[in-house]
């Protein structure tokens, strides 16, 4: 059993963090894998810390930055017309999420919080190069998702941190494909999101459904040295993806099936990328 | 357009299932699970779990022996294992409380001690290799069928080409989308049942026997059933709200959790299966049917799934030379039970692939030759009954022709498959009506309630309808439980409106031939609604029915009819049969399928971009009930052939006992859908209908190997067809 608290300011929210005992409160977002995990008896906490009363359920752009408050659910992006239009690989790493009840409920901080392996929002993040906005202790800070995620139900944030919003920098050209046995209500086998940054031209490739977190693939990005890769320098990289990454065979797919699909799915995603690159000056140039 | 009436009770949350029933100081019940598949129960202590809050009553198999009347009967399963478990998750004890909460947590206090035995957790492990000579008895083999007609040996030894292949395929469920539960309340000697079963009699009959309860002491109140698919047929979870109920003095609700659904649910098994088939000049001379399939715990001699499926396996293909061998596989599972078309599905997966790739290596067009080979309505089948009113051909012919629409312009890597299949009608014992025409409307009384195919709850006011002339609006169904309402074998088999139908029928023209009598007439009145009196019409005489009744029909009841349907016996000349039992069949359905899939050669994965199915369904009494039947069941048919698979571990536990990753179809995975109706075949139900419950689901995963075959020119041997099977078939990894 558990009571059920609702502090309306966030300094309050980590003023109770910071005093709880450890593992005495969880923090209560969405609640799609926290309730699971409460029916489960996976974790038994005395207190949740609901956060839906702070002021973080919101989208709005700074500049080119889209920054989405923590607690804004999934499904508030996906009909979001230029989060659609200007980055569209976010877009297709949310509008398959589990289903519309689940999107409704599940949120950006949540996925952060939680780190699964197999988050689809994570690689597109990473591929983007988001930034994350935390409230602590010590105040306010800003640091790269990368820094944050370790593995799953693991980070870097402290027990009275919390991800206040995500700062997804510049709209960029970028692609998330999945695959699953079923479109709605399953668990990727693999994500790969892949991005191109054009200041300082940069691609970036990102891969989930790996152990033991999402994470970003420099080596394959590496060979990725034109803005516009040919199809046999995408497969290379799509090669050196599938290469680096660490697999391992679980209920949904074998550690051999995942690097099949890593190594298709990432050149495909270069390729979708590409597409999107619009051709004309103020986007990318070809290099010599 | 006519709706059915219990669609808005339903829409709006006003129609009652099973899992809500509730009962003036009704306790909760939970189950206490076995922690493994095989083992021996060495101690059980329930006294913790009596001393927990709330807790009423806490029993298990020694409390069970002393409470039921005729303790647990002969060659019967015992309620709860004393002392062997058989499979894992299978209940041990059960307690009732007060609150839900009360109860699971009372069963969680049980202290059980388990012996763990050696687990037997799949086939393979009791045949690592096709066995040639099983010594029986055996002591995993609960059940052996062999027959063969014609000179086998002399057809294989003088073939030209002999096609030999070996099918997979996994359990599946029936995820009806309400898990079993029911209500039970034992006062004075009455034991008395509500429970979501699609065999109100059945279940009576089932628990006499298993129990020891006498059928006149026990009565049965089947409820709205949230889908049964086969799974709510027998006892499964009656016995243990029984004796709870019995031990408590105080009625008993037990409602199964999803995961305790998939983990104690009786349902199709896994097999195995070797098909060869011997060709000379391009003609088939002999096939050898070989089944291996698991029948999980149930007992020997009770399996009756591997004879069922022999016909399966032989098709609706002309053979008078054959060989057909099954064992059932005892493992630790749950027993084997029905799912919607027995082991037909997986069957016909097995045979439609074969005999397409034989096709293929004979060079002729698959559709093309299953036309030559299906049988037709002059011949006789592999167990040499004659297969009368047959409509298969037709459906292939018309398949044709959509086949070649669809080839016109197929895009590189879209591939179109075919497959085909019979269904026979199983009437069972019989059913009975009773009719009550009164001056305002007609009520049909039965014993079993709608399970969601709308054949009681529309099926049969529509063959009232059409033999009275009432409008559906002034004809209703009540219900009722064993000791009041008229037998019927109850919701399977496809047979409720092809049997039970016949039942209504007959009691329809009873009641014309006693208003005929009543007017004098010589011939049979038509009955209209006018301003809410029913109002017979006879040689254009038009009288009010209420003038035609005695004052205690009026005034009761109604005008009474009752019609019987008892399905005639079909002998079958079982000469040929040298072990075991197959089954006759009769009246004979067919459907052909046509799958269009687009193939993703670089990952295995597969999309099913278009669907027909084409149904000889004899007539179509109500054609949108026929039309609901087909797409449901080529959905469910897509399930079976690209995702579900339940996967237990060597441990015996059901690795996947979710939604989440037992894989049903969704919305999204439903193509576009063309389903063609062919009349003109009659078969035995009113009108000629045949019984189309089961049929299509039976081609689905067989159309859709095939496409993938068609697109790729290579077959995957194995269900599901998920993408890393395909893969792996494509040797991509």
């Amino acid at each position: 059993m558990f009571t059920l608290a609702y502090p309306s300011t966030p300094e309050e929210a980590v003023d109770r963090l910071a005093r709880a005992a450890p593992g005495e409160t969880a923090v209560l977002g969405g609640g799609t894998d926290l309730l699971l995990d409460v029916e489960s008896g996976r974790t038994t906490p005395t207190e949740l810390l609901s956060l839906r009363k702070l002021p973080w359920r919101y989208l709005r752009w700074e500049r080119q930055s889209l920054v989405v408050g923590s607690t804004l659910p999934l499904r508030a992006l996906e009909v979001d017309p230029k989060v659609r239009t200007q980055l569209p690989g976010l877009w297709e790493a949310i509008v398959d999420v589990g289903s519309p009840a689940l999107r409704s409920r599940a949120t950006l901080g949540g996925n952060i919080g939680r780190c699964s392996p197999v988050s689809d929002l994570l690689p597109i993040l990473l591929a983007l190069d988001a930034q994350v906005r935390i409230v602590g202790p010590n105040g306010r800070r800003e640091v790269p998702v990368d820094a944050i995620l370790q593995e799953s139900r693991r980070t870097t944030l402290g027990s009275a941190d919390l991800v206040e919003a995500v700062v997804v920098p510049a709209a960029a050209p970028c692609t998330y494909l999945w695959q699953r046995v079923q479109p709605v209500n399953d668990i990727s086998q693999v994500g790969v999101a892949t991005a191109y940054a054009p200041t300082p031209p940069h691609w970036r490739i990102a891969v989930g459904g790996i152990q033991p977190r999402a994470r970003r693939l420099v080596e394959a990005e590496g060979l990725l040295r034109s803005a516009r890769p040919s199809d046999f320098e995408a497969e290379l990289a799509a090669q050196e993806a599938a290469r680096r990454s660490t697999f391992v065979t679980d209920r949904r797919a074998t550690e051999s099936y995942r690097r099949r699909l890593v190594s298709v799915l990432v050149r495909r995603a270069i390729q979708r990328t590409l597409a999107r690159v619009p051709p004309v000056a103020g986007g990318p140039s070809s290099s010599p | 357009m006519r709706f059915r009436t219990d669609a808005a009770p339903k829409a709006e949350g006003a129609v009652v299932y099973a899992p809500d029933l509730e009962a003036p100081g009704m306790l909760w019940a939970a189950l206490v699970p076995s922690p493994v598949a095989h083992g021996r129960v060495v101690r059980l202590d329930l006294e913790p779990a009596r001393r927990q809050p709330g807790v009423v009553a806490a029993v298990g198999a020694a409390e069970a022996v002393s409470l039921l009347p005729g303790g647990t009967g002969d060659g019967a399963a015992p309620v709860f294992p004393s002392p062997e478990i058989l499979y894992h998750g299978q209940p041990v004890a059960a307690v009732a409380a007060e609150t839900l909460g009360a109860a699971r947590a009372a069963a969680r206090a049980v202290e059980l001690e388990v012996e763990p035995l050696p687990v037997v957790s799949g086939i393979e492990e009791v045949f690592p290799e096709w066995p040639t000579r099983v010594a029986l008895p055996h002591p995993q083999v609960v059940g052996h069928v062999h027959a063969r007609r014609g000179d086998v040996d002399g057809a294989f030894g003088a073939a030209d080409l002999v096609h030999s292949e070996t099918y997979r395929t996994p359990g599946v469920h029936q995820v009806a989308l309400e898990p079993h539960a029911c209500l039970a309340e034992v006062s004075g000697d009455t034991w008395r049942l509500r429970s979501s079963t699609q065999t109100p009699f059945g279940l009576r009959s089932d628990l006499a026997e298993s129990l020891g309860i006498p059928a006149d002491r026990l009565v049965v109140e089947g409820t709205w059933v949230g889908g049964g698919f086969g799974g709510k047929g027998g006892a499964l979870i009656e016995p243990y709200a029984l004796v709870l109920a019995a031990a408590a003095h105080r009625p008993v609700k037990l409602a199964l959790t999803y995961a305790e659904e998939f983990q104690l649910g009786r349902t199709t098994l896994p097999s195995i299966i070797r098909l060869d088939t011997a060709v000379k000049g391009g003609t088939v001379t002999g096939r050898r049917v070989r089944l291996l399939l698991d029948s999980g715990a149930s007992l020997p001699g009770r399996d009756f799934a591997v004879g069922y499926s022999m016909g399966f396996l032989l098709g609706p293909y002309r053979t008078d030379t054959f060989e057909i061998e099954g064992y059932a596989v005892r493992t630790h599972k749950p027993p084997f039970g029905p799912h919607r078309a027995p082991f037909a599905p997986q069957s016909v997966f097995a045979l439609e692939s074969h005999v397409d790739g034989l096709a293929r290596r004979l060079g002729v067009e698959p559709l093309e030759f299953r036309r030559r080979n299906v049988w037709k309505e002059k011949d006789r089948t592999a167990y040499d009954q004659p297969v009368g009113p047959f409509g298969l051909d037709a459906c292939l012919a018309a398949a044709e022709r959509t086949l070649r629409d669809w080839r016109r312009g197929l895009p590189p890597d879209h591939g179109i498959g075919v497959g085909c299949g019979f269904w026979s009608t199983n009437a069972g014992e019989g059913g009975e009506a009773r009719l009550e025409l009164r001056p305002d409307g007609l009520v049909i009384y039965e014993g079993e309630r709608e399970i969601g195919n709308g054949s009681v709850v529309r099926g049969l006011p529509t063959v009232a309808e059409k033999v009275l002339g009432l409008p559906a609006s002034a004809i209703r169904v009540a219900y009722g439980d064993t000791a009041k309402a008229p037998f019927d074998s109850g919701v399977y088999g496809s047979r409720t409106l092809a049997a039970l139908g016949q039942a209504v029928e007959r009691a329809s023209r009873a009641l014309l031939a006693t208003l005929a009598s009543r007017l004098g007439a010589a011939t049979s009145p038509t009955l209209e609604l006018r301003d809410g009196h029913v109002t017979v019409v006879s040689g254009g005489r038009r009288v009010r029915l209420a003038t035609l009744l005695t004052p205690e029909e009026r005034t009761v009841g109604g005008l009474v009819a009752e019609g019987k349907f008892y399905a005639p016996a079909h002998r079958l000349d079982t000469s040929f049969v040298t072990d075991g039992q197959v089954f006759p069949y009769r009246d004979f359905t067919g459907g052909a399928h046509l799958a269009e899939v687009a193939v993703d050669r670089e990952t295995g994965h597969v999309r099913v971009v278009r669907y027909a199915a084409f149904h000889d369904v004899g007539t179509a009494v109500d054609l949108a009930l026929v039309r609901g039947q087909v797409e449901g069941g080529v959905v469910m048919g897509l399930g079976t052939a690209l995702s579900e698979e339940m996967r237990w571990e060597p441990t015996g536990r059901l690795g996947n006992p979710d939604l989440l990753d037992y894989r049903l179809p969704r919305l999204r995975d439903v193509p576009p859908l063309q389903v063609e109706i062919i009349e003109g075949f009659a078969g035995a139900g009113p009108w000629g209908a045949k019984g189309m419950g089961e049929p299509p689901i039976i081609p689905v995963a067989a159309a859709v190997a095939n496409a993938i075959a068609d697109a790729t020119g290579t077959r995957v041997h194995e269900l599901p067809l998920t993408p890393e099977r395909v893969a792996r078939a494509l040797k991509l990894l």
